[in-house]
């Protein structure tokens, strides 16, 4: 609050009793306000605003040379060649940088054997040959669950009877481990057309339950049966690739390098369902719009069943080789706790994602094989890991990057819509009806000057007013008369004499040419001071209404 | 080999089946969550009851009464950790399912993790006598598994037919959006209906426990056909579950006795199969009228 002077402009007449200077009352100052509004009220954090890439450099006067890989006209990169708008230099920005990392993680891969610590080096070799094969498993599973969108749990049951009737037909007819995995692939095919029947009219869930049953089912036949003995807890003596002669380092690693490239041969076709026309097909038609992707022609039941059918193959030649890595199967491949891990290994990764399926698998069996001493905690863990990973993350580790940027969208949109200052401003509608673009600005203007003005009316000034209609006022009371003569015509209040000296009435113009002004009150003033006095009341009463 | 030996057996086995799958269903129905943590259910109320009988009392009565408050425990510790926080999350179905599925991977490990991998038996609940009823011998568990499920399912159906808490669930069951409109807390109906639902899979529990021992894996085949007969009788229809349990009862025991016990899932599931294929919504679901996830 400030107050300023008042000079009396009656003092030099003499007037009786007059002070040459009073101060005026109390007000806030205008500044105040205006600096109020005008201040930027954003927070403005240092980083995580803008997308950072970085520009590699461009070219001199040629397009560079575009690597192309057989038999597609892919590239190996996706990069974006663009000029700079404020150097005008050419710059190339690598916009997915996922192929980089998917080789570097390959690379480490396969060079982990030599990093291994001597006294760790036979678990983690055998560790590594069980997340080949889990991997190359998943990847199959996250075909038929990411790509063809059927929930089905049956993928270790197709696996399972490919390795147990692969290593029945192995012990029996004495068959070589090179055609293990072919026949595999045979039953898979035959046990993946049995139970992608049923897939043809269920759909979600009671797939999934079905499925479910099926596995149990896979477990109780072969446990029950003399055939795939029943005794011994699985079924060995399989013929193996693995030469016997080597010495135990030799094996592991042949049979490490063996599962690592069983897991490239999924890695390519995943690529090859999911990158090209069965994938482009599906992902027209994701759930619960299958209605859209049917009406536009795309037949989406025949893709999935496809999909289906193709990890199924896919899926019974890593049984084969299963059989022929580890010389045999066991009945726990069938067991509850086998789906859930596998589930766990594609849940905690993220479902529809490649690299979902191999770093799930990888975290997974770390906790199962490596830290194998830990006993039933390590599952315990795992199931942890999974409950929080679905209890808060919408798709798994590799969706935090999505979720966390919809989630800073939103937070950024709550703030600024708290930021917003209400009333004045035109509705976006309105703005956009709205002719003249200044009136949008002027309206918001407006507003912030009648709520300064509201706070300068006081019993002080109306009295003031009252006193001295007319002449120099103290500085609230100007600024108030000053904004009340400024209004436009319309409505705008004056006074007609309806007898000289005697009688006035206030009324209201019309702002139209040729339209007389209208009387807005029955009242009649004896003078003009005491009309002008009323004038200004019911301008302020209007004011303070807005 | 008489018929009514098979019967009766078929009786037992769909009076105890059904009443896992009438909890599923419901579940399913009224919430929306496919809950497949039943097996961690199922053998948290048979090791509740085991303590009870080990530590307070061996009388029936209250190993019974122990086992179905065990299982509505933990049915509600179910609801907590996997409806409670995601129930409004997008992609509730598919992480509801994987949510349970974990956290049947969790309490079955931690259960075998304290109680050892060792069984546990309960004591007879029922005694052991006998019934001769013009040629065939009921004994005391079959005649005692049969009345106290079926006491139970209808007392728990009558409940949800006249109480007030009962008409909550099935205003849920019809239409859980409009039920959260006119002022039924989801999640409050959520706990009554897994608490529930948890208390018949331990009275199954108990009931079965008086054939089969109590493991830390021992609740996963009666899950798994629960989940089948709920699947088969229409997921969310109660009547369609009584009629797919007596029909798989009856399965089982002809399989049993005519072909072999180890070929029973194998019909159980050419018979559920066949039945999906012709209506894929179950025996009583209708397509159109089944609940959209």
């Amino acid at each position: 609050m400030s107050g300023s002077t008042w000079r009396n402009p009656l003092f030099i007449w003499g007037a009786k009793g007059a002070a040459e200077e009073l101060p005026s009352n109390p007000h806030s100052s205008h500044q105040d306000i205006w600096r109020k509004t005008r201040e930027s009220k954003t927070k403005l954090l240092p980083v995580g605003r803008l997308r950072y890439y970085y520009k590699w450099p461009g070219h001199g006067s040629r397009t560079w040379r575009r690597l192309r890989y057989w038999p597609t006209r892919r590239r190996v990169l996706h990069i974006r060649g663009e000029y700079n708008p404020k150097i005008l230099r050419r710059e190339k920005t690598i916009v997915d940088k996922r192929p980089i990392w998917w080789v570097l993680g390959l690379l480490a891969l396969a060079a982990a054997p030599l990093f291994t610590p001597l006294d760790l080096q036979n678990t983690a070799m055998t560790a590594g040959a069980t997340f080949g094969i889990y991997a190359a498993i998943n990847l199959c599973w996250m075909l038929v669950i990411g790509t063809a969108s059927i929930y089905s749990l049956a993928t270790y049951a197709i696996v399972g009877t490919a390795a147990f009737c692969t290593a029945w037909l192995s012990i029996k007819l004495g068959l070589p481990w090179w055609m293990l995995p072919p026949i595999g692939a045979a039953v898979g095919l035959i046990f993946g057309t049995i139970i992608a029947l049923p897939a043809t009219r269920l759909d979600g869930f009671y797939y999934a339950l079905l499925t479910l049953g099926l596995n149990e089912l896979c477990r109780v036949y072969f446990l029950t049966s003399k055939e795939f003995g029943s005794a011994t807890g699985g079924l060995y003596g399989a013929d193996t690739y693995v030469p016997q002669g080597a010495s135990q380092l030799g094996q592991l690693l042949i049979g490490y390098y063996a599962c690592f490239a069983l897991m490239l041969l999924a890695l390519l076709l995943y690529r090859l369902v999911n990158g090209r026309r069965l994938g482009r097909i599906l992902r027209m038609a994701p759930e619960k719009r299958e209605a859209f992707a049917e009406a536009t022609g795309v037949n989406f039941r025949q893709a999935r069943i496809r999909v289906f059918i193709i990890s199924s193959v896919a899926l019974g030649f890593i049984g084969g080789f299963y059989t022929a890595n580890f010389r045999g199967v066991a009945f726990s491949i069938f067991s509850f706790e086998t789906v859930l891990l596998g589930l766990a290994m594609l849940v905690i990764g993220g479902i529809g994602r490649a690299e979902g399926a191999v770093v799930g698998t990888l975290v997974v069996v770390f906790f199962d094989k490596v830290l194998i001493s830990l006993g039933p905690i390590r599952l315990i863990i795992i199931g942890a890991i999974m409950l929080g990973v679905v209890l808060y993350l919408r798709n798994g580790l590799f969706g935090i990057k999505a979720q966390f940027r919809a989630w800073r969208d939103k937070k950024k949109s709550e703030r600024r819509s708290t930021r917003a200052e209400k009333g004045g401003e035109m509705l976006p509608e309105e703005a956009t009806e709205a002719h003249d673009k200044d009136t949008v600005y002027w309206r918001r203007y407006d507003k912030m000057q009648r709520d300064y003005l509201k706070t300068l009316v006081t019993p002080e000034v109306i009295e003031e007013h009252r006193s001295s209609p007319l002449g120099q006022h103290s500085e609230p009371l100007e600024r108030l008369l000053l904004y009340f003569r400024r209004q436009p015509q319309v409505d705008k209040y004056a006074i007609t004499v309806v007898e000289p000296f005697k009688a006035y009435r206030i009324v209201a113009l019309s702002g139209h040419r040729g339209v007389a002004p209208r009387v807005v009150e029955d009242k009649v003033y004896a003078s003009t001071a005491e009309a002008y006095h009323g004038v200004f009341l019911r301008r302020v009463q209007d004011l303070l209404e807005s | 080999m008489d018929v009514w030996f098979v019967v009766s057996n078929a009786i037992v086995l769909a009076s105890i089946y059904g009443t896992l799958a009438i909890g599923i269903s419901i579940t399913w129905s009224s919430l929306g969550l496919v809950n497949l943590s039943y097996g961690f259910v199922f053998a948290f109320a048979g090791y509740g009851a085991w303590l009870v009988a080990q530590h307070v009392s061996p009388w029936g009565p209250a190993v019974l009464v122990a086992g179905i408050l065990a299982g509505a425990l933990a049915g509600t510790i179910v609801c907590a950790l996997a409806f409670i926080p995601i129930h409004d999350k997008p992609n509730f179905t598919v992480r509801g399912l994987i949510a349970t599925l974990a956290i049947n991977l969790i309490g079955t490990q931690s259960l075998l993790w304290w109680f050892g991998p060792r069984s546990k038996s309960l004591p007879e609940i029922f005694g052991n006598w006998k019934v001769h009823l013009g040629g065939i011998v009921l004994t005391a568990d079959k005649i005692g598994n049969v009345l106290t499920s079926i006491i139970m399912l209808v007392a728990v159906l009558k409940w949800m037919q006249s109480s007030r808490r009962g008409l909550e669930i099935r205003a849920m069951m019809m239409n859980p959006h409009a039920a959260s409109i006119v002022g039924i807390g989801v999640r409050r109906t959520g706990f009554y209906v897994m608490a529930i639902t948890g208390g018949l899979a331990g009275l199954a529990s108990v009931l079965l426990s008086q054939t089969y021992y109590i493991a830390p894996f021992g609740g996963l085949t009666p899950m798994i056909k629960g989940v089948s007969i709920a699947l088969c009788g229409g997921l969310g229809s109660v009547r369609g579950a009584v009629i797919a349990a007596i029909l798989l009862g009856l399965n089982e025991a002809l399989t049993t006795v005519l072909i072999g016990g180890r070929y029973v899932l194998i019909t159980q599931f050419l018979f559920i199969i066949a039945i999906l294929l012709i209506r894929p919504r179950g025996i009583a679901g209708i397509l159109d009228r089944a609940r959209e996830a």
